[in-house]
């Protein structure tokens, strides 16, 4: 990954955004191919694999916990929530900049806007988590997530006891999950905004602004990054564009997810082993 | 006879890398794919200035360290012929700055290993006009000449490091050239679009043989480029659609070759 680039390559990427014909010969915008595949990590709840054509490499996964809720004393209110505590690390393997310390910047930035776009928007979660992340590029997406069932026992004495069925075919989907919301990074460049940024595109990069839009349309988060300004006008423009894409992208990724589970059902029906790529398949 | 990226197991030779057998009459030695560049005296490479440092620049030419560019191995503005003075030490940035581009020759190695580049010749100098792309190095094979002009109107440099700059075409007249823009930043003015179409075109035929471990030379790059042709622009990022290309192209190399 480049951290310098020539004030020439800058002026050939800002008037080539101009006139809507980028490096790779994508338009303002278009963005790489997605390879999405989940369950690629069978000791979690739910895990998935996103790769943004050979650029950016995702390997999300969910843990389903049983642990305490916190409950207002006062309104008895959060009684029926859980908590969600996200993590992004970015592999040193992935650049050199990532090496030593070189990450925790990025890490902790994202990290934190995962835990702000998620926390604030699973009202409707039972007890349980779900996930959808950005890729230091563009796009998130969320995993397939089914939680085992759990059996809680009143023992009478103020205490409970649970039971954790370890059948794993005996799960089932996570409620709410469908009001999980996508994050679409857009970045800034001249007067004009792009999706899917490449390396050299980033380091022209004026503002960054990351949208998350749920299934219904509606504005879950927002959050400007870098130094540079948005006009007001300019910001309406990439608001109203990260909800039409990022809501066409849900549609897309509930066809591809739910054609997924459905294929390896058949196959399981059938006796058939499910095979999964997994993380190191190129 | 073993060489490297080899080892012998029961009395054969096996390579222990993924890469390129280069044999030199019974020394077998594999040339990893995924490698740093190795370099020769002579050799054409495409470099990121990343330091101005006391009478040099480092450049990132990805080997092993950063290249060194000398103050007294670049041609001033102009084509003045004298010694470098402090003057000159002191609008080091006004040649070069940290990020640009640029395209030089491999003059000699250092005591440590690292090479000493030179931009005395105007084929060398700054990147202007263009993008860049980096492939793996072993893929760029040592030729003739490492500057193109495509039939498409698209110049490329082929740096023998893996770094490629495509660029719009320039005429080329090595006596009419205006000396003094050689270290101007200024893109110039009359890019249209459809030259910015062939640059991304040719830019993603690059990326599409490099992806499928191709060879690149400006008669491939030609085939590749005649192939996609058939596909829109903004497709050619797909992978089958980038596989056809490199297929086709390939092809049309071996036709020719008879």
């Amino acid at each position: 990954m480049p951290s310098l680039i020539s004030p020439a390559e800058r002026d050939y990427i800002l008037k080539g955004i101009d006139c809507n014909i980028r490096a790779d010969g994508r338009q303002r915008p278009d963005y790489r191919e997605v390879i999405l595949e989940t369950g690629v990590i069978s000791q979690t709840s739910g895990s998935a694999r996103i790769r943004l054509a050979g650029g950016t490499d995702v390997l999300v996964s969910v843990k389903a916990d049983i642990g305490p809720v916190l409950v207002d004393p006062e309104t008895g209110e959060g009684a029926d929530k859980g908590q969600i505590i996200c993590n992004v690390e970015c592999a040193p393997s992935a650049s050199q900049q990532f090496e030593g310390r070189g990450a925790d910047e990025l890490n902790n930035e994202l990290t934190q806007m995962m835990t702000r776009f998620l926390s604030h928007n699973t009202t409707s979660l039972s007890t349980s988590s779900t996930s959808s992340t950005p890729a230091s590029n563009s796009n998130g997406a969320g995993g397939i997530n089914l939680i085992p069932k759990t059996e809680v026992q009143d023992l009478g004495d103020g205490n409970f006891d649970f039971e954790v069925l370890d059948d794993a075919e005996d799960t089932e989907v996570v409620e709410g999950r469908e009001d999980m919301p996508i994050c679409v990074t857009l970045n800034k460049i001249g007067a004009r905004h792009i999706v899917d940024a490449s390396p050299l595109e980033e380091l022209c990069t004026e503002a960054k602004l990351v949208v998350a839009v749920n299934r219904s349309g509606e504005l879950c988060g927002l959050q400007k990054g870098q130094d540079g300004g948005i006009e007001p006008s300019l910001l309406l423009e990439m608001i109203q564009f990260g909800k039409t894409l990022g809501q066409t992208l849900i549609k897309q990724l509930d066809a591809k997810i739910k054609a997924e589970a459905d294929a390896d059902m058949i196959k399981r029906q059938n006796g058939q082993p499910v095979v999964k790529l997994g993380f190191f398949a190129q | 006879m073993r060489g490297h990226g080899t080892y012998i197991e029961n009395e054969k030779v096996v390579s222990s890398v993924a890469g390129v057998v280069d044999r030199v009459n019974k020394l077998i030695s594999v040339r990893p794919l995924h490698t740093r560049y190795t370099g020769e005296i002579g050799d054409v490479v495409v470099g990121r200035i990343t330091e101005v440092a006391q009478k040099r620049w480092k450049v990132d030419v990805s080997a092993r360290q950063d290249a060194i560019l000398m103050l007294s191995s670049i041609n001033l503005p102009g084509g003045v012929q004298r010694r470098k003075q402090e003057s000159d030490e002191l609008q080091m940035r006004s040649f070069f700055m940290e990020g640009d581009l640029v395209v030089a020759e491999v003059q000699a190695f250092f005591g440590d290993g690292a090479y000493s580049l030179h931009t005395r010749s105007l084929k060398y100098g700054k990147l202007r006009n263009g993008s860049f792309i980096s492939v793996p190095p072993a893929l760029v094979q040592r030729c003739k000449s490492h500057f193109h002009s495509l039939a498409c109107g698209v110049d490329v440099i082929l740096g023998l490091n893996g770094y490629i700059w495509v660029s719009a075409h320039v005429p080329q007249n090595l006596d009419e050239i205006d000396t003094e823009l050689v270290y101007s930043n200024k893109n110039k003015e009359d890019i249209t679009p459809r030259d910015r179409e062939s640059i991304a075109r040719v830019g993603n035929c690059i990326r599409a043989l490099a992806d499928e471990f191709i060879f690149i030379n400006d008669t491939i790059i030609s085939f590749a480029y005649e192939a996609s042709l058939q596909y829109k622009l903004k497709d050619m990022n797909k992978k089958e659609i980038m596989h056809a290309i490199a297929t086709e192209a390939t092809t049309a190399v071996d036709n020719m070759k008879g």
